[in-house]
């Protein structure tokens, strides 16, 4: 009874932002009750349809309802519709969005507080964006999704540039929030153009984007192989802008320079995990080919480490934020390919050997949702933790902060629970996904490709480089001595901001232990021959995952190496007894230079932009200015020039018009003696 | 018997050299001459055709388009006369008398 509503849980933001922008001025907080209202009433139904849907008959096959929006006739018509698809991935996506987004909204009532008027701008276009984001999980099919996917680029181009008068220090887009918003945009929108494509090729190959189509093996059958491929390659463009993956990964640091709670919602409950999502729920057309799965492994392993080594120097507490978020990306799309080449490999071979590859793959959708899941709650609890230093000190830079813990004792306790979260601190959430993804990583690696060794060695670096630079970051903004900006520090935030912060923490301690009581059997991946079925495969249970992980020497590896990292941060940062200066030459080493300029990644994109771009763009300025209108211009100058010649003509001389007369008369009289001639056959 | 060959050859000769005039000559009165004389190459023409077939209608027309035409230089002259009266002179290409324009 509930499951038949669920395209209430888009719509309720929806109404939000209407509501919001029509009558929020009047309302207290101009309209941040509502965005929070519908936020939580968008959690409540997630919860009634999720209860519904799991306890109910139909589970695990998907509950889809769709109406027909429209048809391109052709040979076949092309039937596109709108309607909404639940299964088990979308209860779990369903369900951390809108309670992340819920905590946001409280949060952003304290640390929006005094921006005034816009404030209602801001909670219009936050619940836009939650409509985005939920719209895009309960879609039915792909160009639904698509529109989604859209409403969210446009707001989070609009929220980025929330502050978009500050130009404090120029015009790069690393330096103000107009230019951050308008890269954001412009990046991720080249991915799009790539999904576009893909989703083009997905139409002309199935004629219909419904996922109860496209996820059948019957129809996947018919189709062609390789444009299947090609397509996948495509869609995967798009993931890599949205989520943010190498080589389109630049613009995520830069958004940073909207609101800290904006940052918190796109990396937390939407935009980035849009794309995430978007490999998880194409995963049936993914596995088709092996090579597309290697691809996306490789992207997200190099992601991962790459992402992690930018954040290991920044000195700017949201930017070292923004780098974890661009890793666990990678590490995300990681498991996910590395399931899905195992499933691709076990789908090509067959037979018991092939039904074994498959039940291993399965575990790397698993430990992607898991892990993006687990994602959401720590990374969430961070940026708001965050967001409310920010708000205390007033400044971005770690050197300005230290000895923070004594004045903020319920962030920096919160933060710490996140911090080793993140970290993979034994039991905290951040340690039960980051294993299951290396595991996966690893058995891909020993059954299929080698580079998937080369990946779960990226992978365990990263994981070493992620304690590390959270606890940098932790250190060097909690502990040593008191910086300057926290001699005038305003004390801890109100409760508006650590209330969500403390219920954020018990989910980032806790949320780990979800999978020990049955959360991979909701977005389990199981292939038979007549069906891909998210989600109803038998849960492996507590004593599994807890036999599977300690008796794994690699576990301990990746565990000693977490207790590393944050051993060094200790020594470097608050016991200072290591001097960070000593390994690269306090800054003036090739290597730190690299890492300040981001690997030299804005000076790629603006020499591509300038080269390629300008370029282009100045072949199109001489088409338009010179060709097109050229021509017009020419057209209009031909009849000017001609009509100033002609009308000298008009000599105003009756003996001239006279004479033309005259001259007509003759031309005509001998025209019909010519005529009359030949006619009369003489 | 002259052919009528030779009656039309001469209005032609007549009628290029009055149109020429018309057209050419800057003087009024001469203009008004070589309009004359296209009348006149037309008259003969007339003549011409009603001879040669035996009509009498031809030389009817001739007498109805002499009396026409004289009394249409009459007005033309009068008119002349009185341009001439107010700006001194004949010339059409002269400013004053061009100045007349509507």
């Amino acid at each position: 009874m509930f499951v038949e509503y669920t395209w209430l849980v888009p719509l309720m933001p929806m109404i939000c932002f209407l509501l919001i922008g029509f009558i929020g001025k009047k309302t207290p907080e101009k309209g941040g009750y509502i965005a929070i209202a519908g936020a939580l009433i968008s959690f409540i139904l997630a919860v009634l349809i999720s209860y519904e849907y799991i306890t109910g008959d139909a589970y695990p096959d998907p509950v889809t309802k769709s109406i027909e929006w429209f048809v391109i006739p052709g040979s076949t018509d092309f039937v596109l519709n709108l309607g909404y698809y639940v299964d088990g991935l979308t209860c779990m996506m369903m369900l951390f969005s809108s309670f992340i987004s819920t905590l946001i909204f409280i949060y952003s009532i304290g640390y929006m507080h005094d921006q005034g008027e816009r404030k209602n701008r801001y909670y219009a276009e936050v619940s836009l964006f939650l409509t985005g984001m939920l719209g895009l999980i309960v879609s039915s099919n792909f160009l639904e999704m698509f529109i989604f996917w859209e409403v969210m680029g446009l707001c989070s181009y609009l929220l980025i540039g929330f502050w978009s008068w500050r130009h404090p220090d120029g015009d790069a887009a690393s330096a103000n929030a107009a230019s951050a918003a308008k890269k954001a945009f412009l990046v991720t929108r080249m991915g799009d153009v790539c999904l576009m494509a893909g989703l083009f090729i997905l139409l002309g190959e199935f004629h219909s984007l419904d996922y109860t189509t496209l996820f059948d093996p019957a129809t996947i059958a018919l189709a062609d192989p390789e444009m299947i491929t090609l397509a996948m390659f495509l869609v995967f463009g798009g993931v890599i802008g949205k989520s943010a993956q190498f080589p389109l990964h630049d613009w995520l640091p830069d958004a940073m320079a909207g609101p800290t709670t904006v940052s918190s919602l796109i990396h937390a409950a939407t935009m980035v995990k849009a794309g995430v999502y978007l490999v998880a729920r194409g995963y049936p057309l993914f596995v088709q080919n092996p090579e597309v799965m290697l691809f996306v492994g490789i992207i997200g392993g190099v992601t991962a480490i790459f992402a992690a080594s930018m954040a290991l120097n920044n000195m700017n507490i949201k930017k070292v934020l923004a780098y974890s978020t661009v890793s666990q990306l990678g590490y995300m799309i990681l498991a996910l390919g590395a399931g899905g080449y195992l499933i691709a490999l076990g789908m090509d071979m067959g037979g018991a050997e092939g039904a074994t590859l498959i039940t291993a793959g399965t575990a790397g959708m698993v430990a992607g949702c898991f892990h993006m899941m687990n994602h959401a709650f720590f990374k969430a609890l961070l940026f708001m933790g965050s967001g409310s230093v920010i708000h205390a000190v007033g400044t971005e830079d770690m050197r300005q902060m230290g000895g923070l813990r004594k004045h903020m004792k319920i962030t920096s306790m919160t933060m710490l629970v996140g911090c080793l979260s993140i970290a993979g601190f034994p039991m905290f959430s951040g340690f039960w996904s980051k294993d299951l993804v290396l595991e996966i990583a690893m058995e891909a690696g020993h059954d299929g490709s080698i580079w998937f060794t080369v990946m779960w060695v990226l992978a365990v670096i990263t994981a070493f480089m992620t304690a590390f630079y959270m606890f940098r970051m932790w250190f060097m903004t909690f502990m040593g001595e008191e910086g300057e900006a926290t001699k005038h520090c305003h004390g801890e935030s109100p409760k508006t901001m650590t209330m969500p912060l403390v219920i954020l923490s018990v989910f980032a301690f806790g949320s780990g232990f979800l999978i020990l009581f049955g959360l991979d059997s909701l977005v389990s991946f199981t292939v038979t021959d007549t069906a891909f079925i998210v989600g109803g495969a038998g849960a492996h249970g507590a004593m599994y995952y807890f036999e599977h992980l300690f008796t794994n020497v690699y576990t301990y590896l990746t565990i000693v190496l977490a207790l590393v990292g944050i051993a060094i941060a200790y020594l470097m940062y608050a016991k200072k007894s290591i001097n960070p200066g000593k390994f690269n030459r306090n800054g003036t080493s090739m290597l730190y230079n690299a890492l300040t300029k981001r690997w030299w990644f804005p000076d790629l994109y603006n020499q591509i932009s300038w080269k390629l771009g300008a370029g282009v763009a100045k072949i199109v300025n001489f088409v338009d200015r010179q060709v097109v209108d050229g021509s017009v211009n020419g057209l209009s100058g031909a009849v000017v020039g001609g009509g100033d010649v002609l009308s000298k003509a008009q000599t105003g001389h009756v003996q001239d018009y006279s004479s033309i007369v005259l001259l007509g008369v003759a031309v005509l009289s001998t025209l019909f003696v010519v005529i009359a001639m030949i006619m009369g056959g003489m | 018997m002259i052919p009528i060959e030779y009656f039309l050859v001469l209005g032609a000769i007549l009628f290029a050299i009055g149109a020429y005039g018309a057209l050419t000559k800057s003087n009024a009165i001469i203009v008004l001459m070589c309009i004359e004389l296209m009348l006149n190459a037309a008259n003969i023409n007339f003549v011409a055709f009603g001879a040669f077939n035996a009509d009498v209608m031809g030389q009817a027309f001739v007498v109805m388009s002499i009396s026409v035409a004289a009394a249409e230089v009459a007005v033309g002259i009068a008119i002349l006369l009185n341009a001439y009266k107010l700006r001194k002179t004949t010339e059409l290409d002269d400013k004053q008398l061009r100045s007349m324009r509507w």
